[in-house]
């Protein structure tokens, strides 16, 4: 811990540039016992962009994990690492070991079908389907078969609206159009449409950057309360929400994995330099 | 200071600014007039040109169907009928009413008042009712196409006798029979209810249209699915290689090629090598589909590449397979693109001649159509044949076939608006 504040005494003076040419290892807690997903030596290029650089990072069982840094640091590229989104871009390419639960992401043999059951995905923009309300959140299960009668299927979308807080808004027009509701109630289908499939790990790329503060507040305690069933990974711009909802913060800049922390920590005594200077705003 | 300088700067440019814009518009409303006119002159042009043909002068006739005079007992049977000279008995009735015609020419003048078609209108209208059969009855017949033109004034009769066709003996006789009230103009349904004829009162466009709708439902049973797979495809599946690129830009070369070797190649493959048959509106309608293919292709293509890579991700998020995001959701999102290029493409093919002339839908066909391997002809081809027939009463016809086109092309892209109505949706 000395030695540490030492060399950031040391660096107090030196461009962003400098510290990060200077940086080679995560400092702070990326690993952890136990973890529900966990990646080594990840490494992403886009054609000849080298997008993430040697990123080791775990994520614990019911922990909320914030990814945090600078537009174009990599973090969302990181997050659809999990789910193998990235695997529609043609000039991405992606090397290191991602393991969920001692199964291999990336082996040929796991599908990515299967593995997006297990890992969803809640994007930026709310995108509900153009159907239903009742239809976006039946789609996953009827897809995977995870219901044998109207009557289950009924209770699953009643229980993942329920869980998102959305049912008893909606309850009377489930048959409305799901893009005909507010952006906020947009996003909250879109996280009941993830739960109905019943996922081990949620993704969140920037769930609230749309939102208004009422809204981002109801998506914030919806985090706090799927905590108890789900892992989840969210990116975000806003430090604050990062600190309201997260328990553990890991902050990305360029490509690489600064530093990760207990979330309490990062906000009040960053061990980087360049975190100090990210969530004190004295930054670009 | 500054800030005064800036203003007034501002200003001057305002001024220019604002100018611009003014002449801009009216620019584009003289562009809008323009073609609005053109469209008005043309349709007003073709529409007026096309009145007379809607209407038909018969002359009415007291036939004596007596069986003596037709050669007929009760009993007689269809065919037996279908035999009488129902000609001799229409021209004993104009004999009759001019008593004064003696001489050979005039005659002949006398008898080519009917139609030549009139004896089988007659002879159906009797064995579709037999009770006609063993009295005196009046019909009205088809006029010819002379007479009919100058009943309704196509040939003026003030012209000097060597400058019209009507001659004044003819014109005498006319006179006589509407003084009687004899003559009368009736809606023209044959128009609508026969095929071709070499006699334009008696042409009439339904083989036409049937070859139209035949040709027109081959080629969009072909064109459709095969362009919306290839497209999906091309825009879905296939993977960005330099392969693709050369299909990708065949197709474009491929909208680019003169219709007319199309029909070339109609020629040489489906009738020559695959010996279909030939004027039949499934070689038309294949020889069309490969003509719209690229057209609906380009179409669909754009419509697909327009939906929201969010929806995609969405779909592809929840675990759905690459063909579920694509039919579930990519799919029914652009199909509202797709139909519209699908039916910009019937419209051109409908409207296509030169293919169709290469593989033989340009003859002379009076049969209307019953099944996509008959003979038949288009109704762009059927406005060419007319418009080189030498009958004055085909100038009428002609523009009555461009009308029905029109007629049918409007349909079609009301359907167009009111299909991609119906499937948009909104995000």
């Amino acid at each position: 811990m000395n030695t540490q504040a030492l060399q950031n005494n040391l660096m107090k003076d030196k461009s962003n540039e400098a510290i990060l040419a200077e940086h080679s290892k995560t400092i702070g807690q990326p690993f952890c016992d136990n973890p529900k997903i966990s990646t080594r030596d990840v490494n992403v290029y886009y054609a000849e962009n080298h997008a993430i650089q040697d990123v080791s990072l775990d994520m614990g069982q019911n922990e909320v994990i914030a990814l945090i840094g600078p537009s174009g640091c990599g973090k969302s590229t990181y997050l659809r690492c999990l789910n193998r989104m990235n695997d529609t871009i043609d000039s991405c390419r992606v090397s290191g070991k991602f393991i969920i639960d001692d199964i291999d992401i990336y082996a040929k043999s796991q599908d990515p079908v299967l593995l997006r059951a297990r890992v969803g995905m809640v994007f930026q923009k709310p995108n509900p389907f153009p159907k239903s309300i009742y239809d976006n959140v039946a789609y996953g299960p009827k897809i995977h078969g995870l219901t044998s009668n109207k009557a289950e299927l009924d209770d699953l979308v009643e229980e993942s609206l329920s869980k998102a807080g959305l049912f008893n808004e909606v309850k009377d027009r489930l048959g409305d159009s799901g893009t005909g509701l507010s952006g906020g109630q947009q996003q909250r289908l879109c996280i009941a449409r993830t739960i109905a499939v019943q996922p081990e790990v949620i993704l969140m790329d920037e769930p609230a950057s749309a939102l208004d503060p009422i809204a981002t507040a109801k998506v914030e305690e919806l985090i706090n309360e799927l905590r108890k069933n789900y892992t989840i990974v969210i990116v975000t711009h806003s430090m604050q929400q990062a600190a309201r909802v997260s328990q553990r913060t890991a902050y990305f800049h360029l490509g690489k994995l600064i530093e990760v922390g207990e979330t309490k920590q990062i906000f009040t005594n960053p061990l980087h330099e360049l975190t100090e200077r990210y969530i004190t705003g004295r930054f670009g | 200071m500054s800030k005064n300088n800036n203003t007034s700067k501002i200003e001057k440019s305002l001024k220019r600014r604002y100018l611009k814009e003014n002449i801009f518009k009216a620019s584009g409303y003289a562009s809008i007039g323009i073609a609005f006119m053109f469209l008005v002159v043309l349709l007003a042009d073709i529409g007026i040109k096309a009145m007379p043909a809607f209407i038909q002068t018969q002359i009415e006739l007291k036939l004596d169907l007596s069986y003596e005079s037709l050669q007929l007992n009760p009993e007689s049977s269809v065919a037996e009928i279908k035999k009488v000279d129902f000609r001799q008995v229409i021209r004993k009735a104009l004999r009759k009413q001019f008593p004064d015609v003696k001489k050979r020419k005039e005659k002949k003048q006398l008898y080519s008042l009917i139609s030549s078609g009139a004896e089988y209108q007659l002879r159906d209208m009797v064995l579709e009712n037999k009770e006609l059969i063993g009295n005196e009855h009046s019909f009205n017949l088809y006029a010819d196409d002379d007479v009919d033109a100058l009943i309704k004034g196509t040939i003026n009769r003030k012209l000097a006798q060597s400058e019209r066709r009507v001659k004044d003996f003819k014109i005498s006789l006319i006179e006589v029979l509407e003084k009687n009230n004899q003559v009368s103009k009736k809606f023209n349904w044959t128009f609508f209810s026969s095929g071709d004829s070499r006699e334009p009162e008696l042409a009439g466009i339904k083989g036409a249209i049937m070859g139209s709708i035949y040709t027109i439902l081959v080629t969009l049973m072909l064109s459709f699915p095969v362009a919306v797979a290839a497209a999906i495809y091309l825009e879905e599946f296939a993977p960005k290689n330099r392969m693709i690129d050369f299909i990708e830009i065949n197709i474009n070369n491929l909208a680019a090629v003169p219709s007319i070797v199309f029909g070339l190649l109609g020629l040489a493959v489906f009738i020559n090598f695959f010996s279909l048959p030939r004027s039949a509106p499934i070689v038309g309608g294949i020889v069309l589909s490969l003509m719209t293919l690229p057209t609906i292709i380009i179409a669909s293509r754009s419509a697909i590449k327009a939906v929201p890579p969010s929806l995609r991700e969405a779909a592809l998020g929840l675990g759905a397979s690459k063909m579920q995001t694509v039919f579930h959701h990519v799919f029914p999102a652009a199909l509202p693109g797709i139909l519209t290029g699908t039916i910009i493409g019937m419209a051109q093919a409908l409207g296509e001649t030169a293919p169709l002339l290469m593989i033989g839908m340009v003859a002379f066909i009076v049969d209307i159509p019953q099944t996509i391997v008959d003979p038949a002809t288009v109704l762009p081809i059927q406005v060419f044949l007319w418009a080189d027939s030498p009958e004055r009463g085909f100038l009428e016809k002609t523009s009555a076939a461009i009308l029905v086109l029109i007629g049918f092309l409007i349909i079609m892209n009301a359907l167009a608006i009111y299909l991609r109505k119906k499937f948009e949706k909104k995000w």
